[in-house]
């Protein structure tokens, strides 16, 4: 009896400063939020009025929120993409990309590694001040000397509407690449070398070599990479707000859900429209979570 | 595993006991509606202190770090305030973006006694007013003025500073500045290339195509990043054209009125100029980087403010000499004549009502309008004041000169609007649809359509609390 | 022929027509390829290097030009005006205390979810994880007024409420706990009981078996979530938007986002130049001297 006692004292006594942090700070928030949402909360101190549902009609016809949806969407499904196949071949290059015996890398994936993880090193804010400059719209910028130089007329990367979404995708692949390729790079170290070699003798190509073995053996860290950048691309946030013109443009051509979220609560004031917005998000993102499990479902392969 | 799942009554009674505290911890996290703290009344009153400043209290001043900087306010206002309260403690802030900083402060029911309420990130007056959060400052109008009692604050501002910062009959709001806003050039550099000012807009275009031919410089520009730069002389004109009704009709979210002709008209107006006349770039430069490349002479014309001069003072070379001119006709029917100005007081100041210490800020202010600091002030960020006779023998720069004097001949032709400050969704729709209109992404009628559409939703929103004027 | 000779002369061969392939075609085109990516992610960081030593006209005009003058009065405007050596300081304060916090006490939420069966602790565990899905932004508004609220509770109060570190300290803890318990759950029920309970029989307590005998096997996972929630931390930008105002207190990536907004006023773009230059250099310098532990750990505890 004493022994179950001390064993639930000791469960009590690990848990209670998790749970009550946990609680107070994120559970109580999100609960709020939740009322928040239904509230027409526009100031900071009046009380707020109960309005029902009326913040979600109104987000029904709120074209600015869903230009943002699609925004997401777009990137929830070029992100994950570009920067897995991106970072697999070179994962893929630096581990196994070696010509002839053995499994090596190509001559010096040491050096490579290390320099395609400097950008995650950023603080993203880093980033996006740093590709503002880069993006400027004559020749001082990094981009448009050189292609001025070419004769190709300089392109607003962040003013023309129609480039500045592809110039977010292009910033936050930049970014995340690196990350993955020692994420796989990893998964492909913890493969028994047996199984490359036993393919190699058997012939196999560089081709045939990535697609029959090391892609299904490295299944498992991919869909972890699809999972990090699903929910990347759903809560993005400071590469928009900072890097952008008008916070989400040119003309909300960029703006995310995250944006419009903070725009309407602390620019515009509307806590209780902000807190809709959120509440919408938040079934989005779950509604993401619940399907990757589900298609994560596959067969494991067991070495 | 050896242990088995042995949960005592006890260890769940007191996990049991955990949750109330949990929640009661969770109930003291719910936003509390904080009440006015007492120290917040005032303390005895008299003439020369009618407000019941309280000496023992700190004075907590915001300033926005633009285009006047904020020396000004440590240079000249709280040393003049200092004067009269030697042993007032004030605290003396700048920042770039007063909303970001500052709106925590409101919610969080400890806002400061005075903020200079400007700038791209200003906060949202309307939401403010809506709130109650800004000090009713009937009793600073209705005091006596700093240098003379006999004369009431009412009696020196321009009457237009009262007009603008009411909100719902209550005076809230002191624009500080008499903001004139028209197109910018440099006199030297019309003088050497036998360029005239524009009178007529058909003049206006065949300059744009002169100085596109001469290959010398860019004929137009604006603040590509921030469009509410290039709205401002397009309804500006748009009022020119229909009357200063336009503007009225806009601001009190009139059906039709953002469709309304007049609108139309000017919208393809600039939406020519935008097409044809821009310097290269301008959609995604700044305010500051256009205003730069005018100063080297890169470009010819750019629509602002009379802020412009003191802006630019670092950048400007000393032969510059800055001109301003009004919008041009559009057609000789316009209804309001040549010479109509869109002036506004901007550089907005607010007091609180939840700071600690109001009655210090509306001293403070009280302080401002006097001859002596709006004089200083205007000769030392080179505009027009709004207190009557501050600007008497004072040097004016160029820049200034000119503004004054097209103000003269405006004449009781001024025309202003206000639906920035109270719908900033409007204002935020307005910038994006304005930046597509003057790169050709939309046409001039989906544009009004576009703005239409935006007020109708802001009207039919029952959220959003609506003012008129 | 000796063997040996014969082996001598065909590994020649052999090496002779590794290095063929070696720079056969398709290793061209790898070295190309990475080439590229290399170039692609160092240069715009080089770039921003080159840019801070120039002055302010050089930056306006040709992007590629070399600057006349190194002008390292850029940095002294960028370290006085820009402050970005608080901002940095602050960082990593903030940084140092809420990683020690969330592995402490994630670790210890962890462990005894995953080696504790007892009534709820699947609920407790659901709750933690469940918390990866929900977006900080949903939390914002609300979470603002309850750390405004804990700065009003007697005698801590105005160490962890608005505006300060420690407040946002908890906050970084609070949020980083779903990821944490997660990730540290799993790695401790990989951790073979044997030893546990070893010391158990000897009259171990539960607390010492946890801390002397429990994390350090768990060392790799615990390297590696350390990493995570870093990177995480560091990068974070939302939150102490909301709840840091005092610039004094501000983090980095506040700091940075301000500087952009205001070179756009004082057009003083070269000490922008030079606050990133700042911002940059260490986080790089630090990355190289420890990329192999930093590699090493990240793998992992990343893999299950």
């Amino acid at each position: 009896m004493f022994q179950t006692y001390r064993r639930g004292l000791f469960i009590l006594s690990f848990l209670a400063a998790p749970v009550t942090l946990y609680l107070v700070y994120v559970i109580s928030p999100y609960a709020q939020a939740f009322y928040i949402a239904m509230t027409d909360w526009r100031g900071v101190t009046a009380t707020p009025n109960f309005i029902g549902f009326d913040n979600f009609i109104r987000l029904f016809s709120d074209g600015i929120f869903w230009k943002a949806v699609t925004h997401n969407a777009a990137l929830l499904v070029l992100l994950p993409l570009l920067t897995i196949v991106i970072a697999l071949f070179f994962a893929f290059l630096l581990n196994v990309g070696r010509e002839g015996r053995g499994v090596a890398g190509v001559a010096g994936s040491k050096f490579y590694r290390v320099v395609f993880f400097f950008p995650q090193v950023l603080a993203v804010t880093v980033v996006a001040v740093l590709f503002q400059q880069v993006f400027r719209p004559d020749d001082s910028g990094m981009l448009n000397a050189p292609l001025m130089a070419l004769g190709l007329g300089p392109f607003g990367f962040l003013s023309d509407p129609g480039l500045a979404f592809w110039s977010v995708l292009g910033v936050m692949v930049w970014q995340a690449v690196g990350f993955y390729v020692v994420l796989f790079s990893a998964g492909l170290a913890s493969i028994p070398r047996d199984m490359f070699e036993a393919a190699q003798i058997d012939g196999a190509g560089r081709f045939s070599l990535f697609f029959r073995v090391t892609l299904p053996l490295l299944w498992d860290t991919v869909q972890v990479a699809w999972v990090y950048l699903g929910i990347l691309a759903l809560d993005v946030f400071a590469i928009v707000w900072v890097m952008t013109d008008q916070h989400g443009g040119p003309d909300f051509s960029t703006t995310v859900m995250a944006t419009e979220i903070y725009r309407n609560a602390f620019q515009y004031f509307r806590f209780g429209y902000a807190s809709a917005l959120g509440v919408v998000m938040f079934f989005f993102t779950i509604g993401f979570a619940i399907l990757s499990l589900r298609l994560s479902r596959r067969e494991r392969i067991e070495y | 595993m050896a242990n088995t799942p042995h949960i005592t009554r006890r260890g769940l009674l007191r996990a049991a006991a955990l949750a109330p505290v949990a929640g009661a911890l969770a109930a003291c996290a719910t936003p509390q509606a904080q009440a006015p703290t007492a120290s917040a009344a005032p303390a005895a009153t008299s003439a020369a202190n009618p407000f019941g400043v309280d000496v023992e209290k700190p004075l907590e001043v915001w300033i926005f770090d633009g285009g006047f900087g904020n020396a000004y306010a440590t240079d000249i206002h709280q040393p003049l305030f200092k004067t009269k309260y030697p042993d007032v403690e004030i605290k003396h802030n700048a920042t770039k973006e007063i909303t970001k900083v500052l709106q925590p402060r409101f919610a969080g029911g400890n806002p400061p006694d005075v903020i200079d309420n400007s700038g791209a990130n200003a906060m949202d007056l309307g939401a403010l007013a809506q709130d109650g959060q800004l000090q009713d400052l009937g009793p600073l109008l209705e005091a006596p003025s700093w240098d003379d009692p006999d004369v009431k604050v009412r009696d020196i501002l321009d009457p237009a500073v009262i007009e603008f910062g009411t909100y719902d009959g209550k005076f809230h709001v002191v624009g500080y500045v008499n903001y004139i806003h028209g197109i910018w050039y440099s006199q030297k550099a019309f003088r050497d290339n036998g360029w005239t000012v524009p009178k007529t807009w058909d003049e206006f275009l065949a300059l744009c195509e002169t100085i596109k031919k001469s290959g010398k410089m860019a004929p137009f520009t604006y603040a590509g990043k921030h469009p509410q730069y290039l709205y401002e002389p397009l309804l500006t004109m748009a009022a020119k054209i229909g009357g200063n009704e336009v503007l009225v009709n806009i601001d009190n979210l009139e059906d039709g009125a953002w469709s309304a002709e007049p609108v139309r008209q000017a919208a393809e107006a600039w939406a020519e100029v935008g097409a044809k006349y821009l310097l290269q770039g301008t959609a995604g430069l700044d305010h500051v980087q256009t205003q730069t490349a005018q100063n080297k002479y890169d470009v010819a014309m750019l629509p602002c403010g009379s802020w412009l001069e003191n802006e630019q003072a670092t950048t400007t070379p000393d032969d510059f000499e800055y001109g301003m001119f009004p919008i041009p006709d559009f057609t000789s029917s316009d209804k309001m004549p040549y010479g109509t100005l869109h002036t506004q007081p901007g550089e907005s100041f607010i007091v609180p009502s939840r700071g600690a210490n109001p009655q210090g800020g509306m001293e403070y202010l009280r302080a401002m309008l006097s001859k002596k600091a709006a004089g200083d002030f205007s000769e030392l960020v080179r505009t027009v004041s709004v207190v009557k006779g501050a600007g008497e023998g004072r040097d004016l720069s160029p820049g200034a000169k000119s503004a004054t004097e097209a103000l003269a001949a405006a004449g009781e032709n001024t025309v202003y609007y206000r639906w920035r400050s109270w719908y900033a969704q409007l204002h935020d729709e307005a910038v994006a649809a304005t930046g597509q209109l003057m790169s050709g992404g939309v046409t001039p009628q989906k544009y009004v359509e576009r703005l239409q559409k935006k007020a109708d939703e802001i009207k039919a929103d029952s959220s959003i609390k609506k003012y008129r004027r | 022929m000796t063997s040996t000779s014969w082996t001598a002369a065909n590994s020649r061969r052999l090496a002779r027509r590794e290095r063929r392939r070696q720079l056969g075609p398709l290793a061209i085109l790898t070295h190309v390829a990475l080439l590229v990516w290399t170039v692609l992610t160092v240069v715009p960081i080089l770039w921003t290097f080159l840019a801070s030593v120039k002055s302010e006209d050089e930056i306006f005009g040709d992007a590629w030009s070399m600057p006349a003058g190194l002008q390292w009065d850029n940095f002294a405007r960028a370290w006085e005006q820009a402050q970005i050596g608080q901002y940095m300081l602050n960082s990593v304060i903030v940084v140092s205390f809420s990683t020690f916090g969330t592995m402490l006490v994630g670790s210890m939420a962890a462990y005894v979810l995953a080696r504790y069966p007892f009534r709820g602790n699947r609920a407790v565990y659901l709750l933690f994880v469940s918390g990866l899905a929900f977006p900080v932004y949903l939390a914002l508004t609300p979470l603002f007024f309850v750390v405004q609220n804990m700065g009003n509770v007697p005698l801590v109060g105005p160490f962890i409420g608005l505006n300060t570190h420690a407040g946002l300290v908890l906050v970084y803890i609070a949020y980083s706990m779903p990821f944490t318990v997660f990730f540290l759950s799993a790695f401790f029920r990989t951790l073979p009981t044997a030893v546990g309970e070893a010391a158990r029989v000897d009259g171990a307590s539960h607390t010492r078996v946890f801390f002397q005998i429990m994390l350090p096997m768990a060392k790799p996972g615990l390297v590696s979530i350390t990493i995570f929630n870093v990177l995480g931390q560091w990068n974070q930008y939302q939150l102490p938007l909301v709840l840091l105002q005092e610039r004094d207190k501000w983090v980095l990536t506040q700091g940075i986002a301000d500087i952009s907004t205001a070179a756009g006023y004082d057009q003083d773009w070269a000490a922008l130049f030079a606050a990133l230059t700042l911002a940059i250099l260490p986080m790089l310098v630090v990355y190289t001297i420890f990329q192999r532990q930093i590699q090493a750990g990240l793998t992992a505890g990343a893999l299950k």
